[in-house]
């Protein structure tokens, strides 16, 4: 049960990128293929995992004073083995995330979970974590990256789909238009869950309502 | 006291509707309109007409989305699109494919103006985040036809080949539909003025301001003149900046935003040596709410309150 509630958490409900809008950074620049979310979102993954196992694991050893440059040093060793293991084998996705592959140091996303979550649960519970809010932080920014490759370049993972395309969503400004749009869309379909979960309550409250008008 | 009627403010009003300001302002566009299709052809009364309808179908569509009922949609009904479409319209090059009116018309009604609120609510000017929009977007395809009669007139250095009377009258000039025609462009803004839409002290400055900083820019004062008449800039100055939704409520605040709006533009000219009008309002529509905030209107007599320690020495006298 716990467990279900941490995945739905990272991957709905709070997901990193389009609920707690974290790590917008990397999410404006490099969504301009959806590749580059594949690529990202893996890379955010191990390392979220990796420093949310050891930060659980260290959390009553860290003194809260100087927790935050504790938690960089663990990110940041994550950060350069992930960079390294890049280069060596898959240097065509290091290329193309260029300089974003470093700054997850300071990703938002990576130092909010160690902060909201690894530090106050146990080991494998922040692991789960790790996991799911870097597999949501995937999933958005790899829809984002289809949805402006689609209609920015007309192809799809790079290969071609339409001739038509419209270079407004390529560029930084169809960057922010697009992560609006997700936003927005992102929060018409989790009112829509919500309420359906609260629906036999919010159906029969205004009901009432009416008899009451009604009578009077 | 029976005869009395009691009502609360306002008891006189004015005539002014925005519907009817907004006929006038599609009169005013006429003559440019016509000359632009007079000198460009049927392919530019085509993309006259795409973005025309595709504005109003936009706004009819998104209204209906939103379940109003058509009653509704035709009483309330304000032509504030029928101007932008238009003004898209005569923004573009003749030759733009068939397709860019369609798309800037729908991205400026429905994202520029419907999703902030309609009328009246739109942070920037819908036409021009619809030009804008599509430059950026098909900068190659909707900048072909500009450049179809001979050079693109808005380089002042270029400009040299033709006379000033050329520049005037939009013979021979390049550039997108509606803005080569000067003496039409005037002779629209003088209508507006006439009718009371706009202040005739606004555009001035603006296109003033713009010629007075690229001559100062470039120190060659032999400039000011074909700088001022080519280019966008009459059709920005007249149509375009001043958008009541997007200019500062004051008249401090106006001048304000002008002068900034000719330096800005004045600027971007001289150094990138392009056409940067639409980019220059659409930075300045950002700052009205700034301007607003800061210059504030005095009320109606209104008097400075005295300092304290003035206030004090009058008491003990």
């Amino acid at each position: 049960m716990k467990a279900k509630d941490i995945a739905l958490n990272g991957l709905f409900r709070q997901n990193p990128t389009l609920k707690l809008v974290l790590g917008t950074c990397p999410t404006l620049a490099l969504t301009t293929l959806a590749m580059n979310g594949i690529g990202m979102g893996l890379a955010v993954t191990f390392v979220l995992t990796c420093s949310n196992i050891i930060i659980s694991l260290l959390r009553n050893v860290i003194p809260s004073k100087v927790r935050i440059p504790a938690y960089i040093l663990i990110i940041a060793t994550f950060v350069t083995v992930i960079r390294m293991v890049l280069n060596k084998f898959l240097p065509d996705i290091a290329a193309s995330l260029g300089t974003y592959l470093p700054l997850i140091v300071v990703n938002c996303i990576i130092l909010g979970r160690a902060e909201a979550f690894a530090s106050k649960n146990p080991v494998l519970a922040s692991c789960l974590d790790g996991i799911f809010m870097g597999l949501g932080f995937m999933a958005a920014l790899t829809l984002m990256g289809a949805f402006r490759e689609f209609f920015g370049s007309g192809t799809l993972f790079g290969l071609k789909v339409m001739d038509f395309s419209i270079g407004f969503f390529v560029q930084p400004a169809g960057a922010l238009f697009t992560y609006a749009v997700f936003i927005a869309l992102y929060s018409l379909i989790f009112m829509a869950v919500t309420n359906r979960k609260k629906a036999p309550k919010t159906q029969t409250a205004p009901t009432t309502e009416k008899e009451v008008n009604g009578n009077a | 006291m029976e005869k009395l009627l009691i009502s609360n403010t306002p008891h006189v009003r004015g005539k002014a509707t925005t519907r009817r300001i907004m006929i006038d302002v599609m009169i005013a566009l006429l003559p440019a309109t016509v000359a632009g299709i007079v000198f460009f052809g049927w392919r530019a009364a085509l993309t006259i007409v795409l973005a025309l309808i595709s504005a109003v179908a936009s706004e009819v569509v998104f209204r209906l989305v939103k379940k109003e009922s058509v009653k509704s949609i035709i009483k309330k009904y304000d032509f504030t699109s029928s101007v932008t479409g238009l003004l898209l319209g005569i923004n573009l090059g003749s030759q733009s494919p068939w397709y860019t009116p369609i798309l800037g018309s729908v991205f400026a009604i429905i994202v520029v103006k419907m999703l902030f609120g309609g009328t009246g609510k739109n942070f920037v000017n819908p036409a021009i985040c619809g030009r804008v929009f599509l430059v950026m977007s098909f900068g190659a395809a909707v900048g072909s036809g500009w450049l179809e009669p001979s050079i693109p007139a808005f380089l002042p250095t270029e400009s040299g080949n033709l006379s000033l009377l050329d520049l005037l009258i939009g013979t021979g000039v390049a550039g997108s539909i509606g803005e080569t025609s000067k003496i039409c462009l005037i002779i629209g803004g003088i209508y507006l003025v006439v009718r009371g839409v706009i202040d005739w002290k606004y555009p001035t400055i603006y296109i003033l301001v713009t010629g007075l900083t690229l001559s100062i820019f470039k120190l060659d004062f032999s400039l000011f003149l074909p700088s001022i008449l080519s280019g966008g800039l009459v059709l920005g100055a007249i149509f375009m900046a001043t958008d009541y939704v997007t200019t500062p409520n004051t008249m401090t605040g106006n001048i304000v935003y002008f002068t900034a709006l000719g330096i800005l533009t004045g600027i971007f000219r001289a150094v990138s040596g392009g056409e940067a009008v639409s980019y220059c309002i659409l930075l300045m529509n950002f700052t009205v709410p700034l301007i607003d905030r800061f210059i504030v209107p005095k009320p109606f007599g209104y008097i400075k309150p005295e300092k304290p320690k003035a206030a004090k020495e009058g008491k003990n006298g």
